[in-house]
């Protein structure tokens, strides 16, 4: 049902460290900032697309994907054209592409698994200052991963006990149901993690 | 964090995940499909209250960073978080948190139904559509240079529509107090 957006593969972005890609998309979101001129953005925006372009990812996929992203920045960088003037809203969509199709590809290049294990790492400084348990984030992931299908199958089961009582189905009529008879499973579940000894504190 | 806040919160963020995978629901008098998944910011802060439907939230996002298509669409990665719209996404966690303070502050369960509908009504408005506006707004205009106003004007398109999810989420928030409370109380 979730099924991750990595991409397979053994381009050169696949094999650089995620520690590596993360920091060179904090980079470039800085330095973007750095320049107003259009021509400067331009070039970075079509350096990114072949970065995009070398993770092999098909061109379609890349469209669906990016789809929404483009409207958003289609949108924003028409009313700041408007607003202000033409040319800011230009430099508005180079930015917002340049970053949008870099972020992309660090997205498809990239294992989930590889990314929880630098976030683990990333955590670390405030897990000694007993801010947050890493183990934890792993373990509350794992829980969503595992109850979105039973929640969906819930509603669907929702959905068709109206049906079969002739009854509509409204927003409302199904949100109450659904959450109380998902929460009150929380005492259940969080006994059998004790239980198991799963979370050591 | 006890087990049980911890399992609450993972619980939370994956009914916001199914909400957004669940065809839209198109409401009899508006012709627009109403997608339920914003509509959560307000749910987690009236359900599970102020920390844990923050936390929530976070997580959802957590899940978007690592490239899991967990919002509305099958969108998901980092492209979603390094677009104009980040902003909003960052005010999903302050939003929930703010949501969740006014309920805890306004909802008693010994109230009558009516006056926990306005306390719920009044937490969403605020958390869920004021709090979010504001920081999506902020970021767009730091970004683009737009005017705050001209920036903020830009909203009035989806104030119809989550208006009536904040009616929507108030009503739902007080069926789940009633059913199964979990809202933790303040004075």
């Amino acid at each position: 049902m979730l099924r991750s957006l990595h991409i397979d593969g053994a381009t050169p972005l696949h094999r650089l460290s995620v520690r590596i890609k993360l920091a060179g998309l904090f980079l470039a979101s800085l330095a973007i900032f750095l320049t107003g001129s259009p021509l400067l953005l331009g070039g970075a925006a079509v350096l990114s697309a072949l970065v995009l372009a070398s993770v092999g990812m098909s061109f379609s996929e890349a469209g669906s994907r990016l789809f929404w992203p483009f409207v958003s920045i289609a949108i924003v960088a028409v009313a700041t054209g408007v607003f202000e003037a033409p040319l800011q809203g230009l430099v508005v969509l180079l930015r917002f592409a340049t970053l949008i199709l870099l972020a992309a590809a660090v997205t498809a290049s990239t294992e989930v698994g590889d990314f929880m294990e630098e976030i683990t790492v990333l955590m670390l400084p405030f897990e000694r200052l007993g801010l947050v348990n890493a183990a934890d984030i792993g373990l509350a992931l794992g829980l969503v991963l595992r109850f979105v299908p039973e929640i969906a199958t819930r509603y669907e089961s929702l959905r068709d006990a109206h049906a079969a009582r002739g009854l509509p189905v409204r927003p409302l009529k199904m949100l109450a149901p659904l959450i109380i008879l998902t929460l009150k499973d929380a005492d259940m579940i969080a006994m059998a993690i004790d239980a198991r000894g799963l979370r050591r504190q | 964090m006890s087990t049980r806040d911890l399992v609450l919160t993972a619980l939370f963020t994956a009914i916001v995940i199914v909400l957004g995978i669940i065809p839209p629901i198109t409401l009899g008098f508006i012709p627009v499909p109403i997608t339920a998944q914003s509509m959560g910011v307000m749910l987690a802060g009236c359900i599970i209250g102020a920390k844990r439907g923050a936390l929530a939230y976070l997580l959802l996002i957590l899940m978007v960073a690592v490239g899991l298509p967990v919002l509305s669409g099958g969108r998901g990665g980092l492209a979603i978080l390094a677009g104009p719209t980040a902003g909003y996404i960052a005010g999903w966690v302050v939003g929930t948190f703010v949501t969740g303070l006014i309920a805890e502050r306004m909802v008693r369960e010994s109230q009558s139904g009516g006056r926990q509908i306005a306390g719920f009504l009044l937490a969403s408005v605020v958390g869920g559509i004021g709090v979010v506006y504001l920081m999506g707004t902020i970021w767009l205009s730091i970004n683009t240079g737009m005017g705050f106003f001209a920036a903020l004007t830009g909203n009035a398109v989806f104030l119809p529509g989550d208006a009536l999810k904040a009616g929507i989420a108030a009503l739902a928030a007080r069926a789940v107090l009633v059913g199964y409370p979990l809202l933790p109380q303040r004075t």
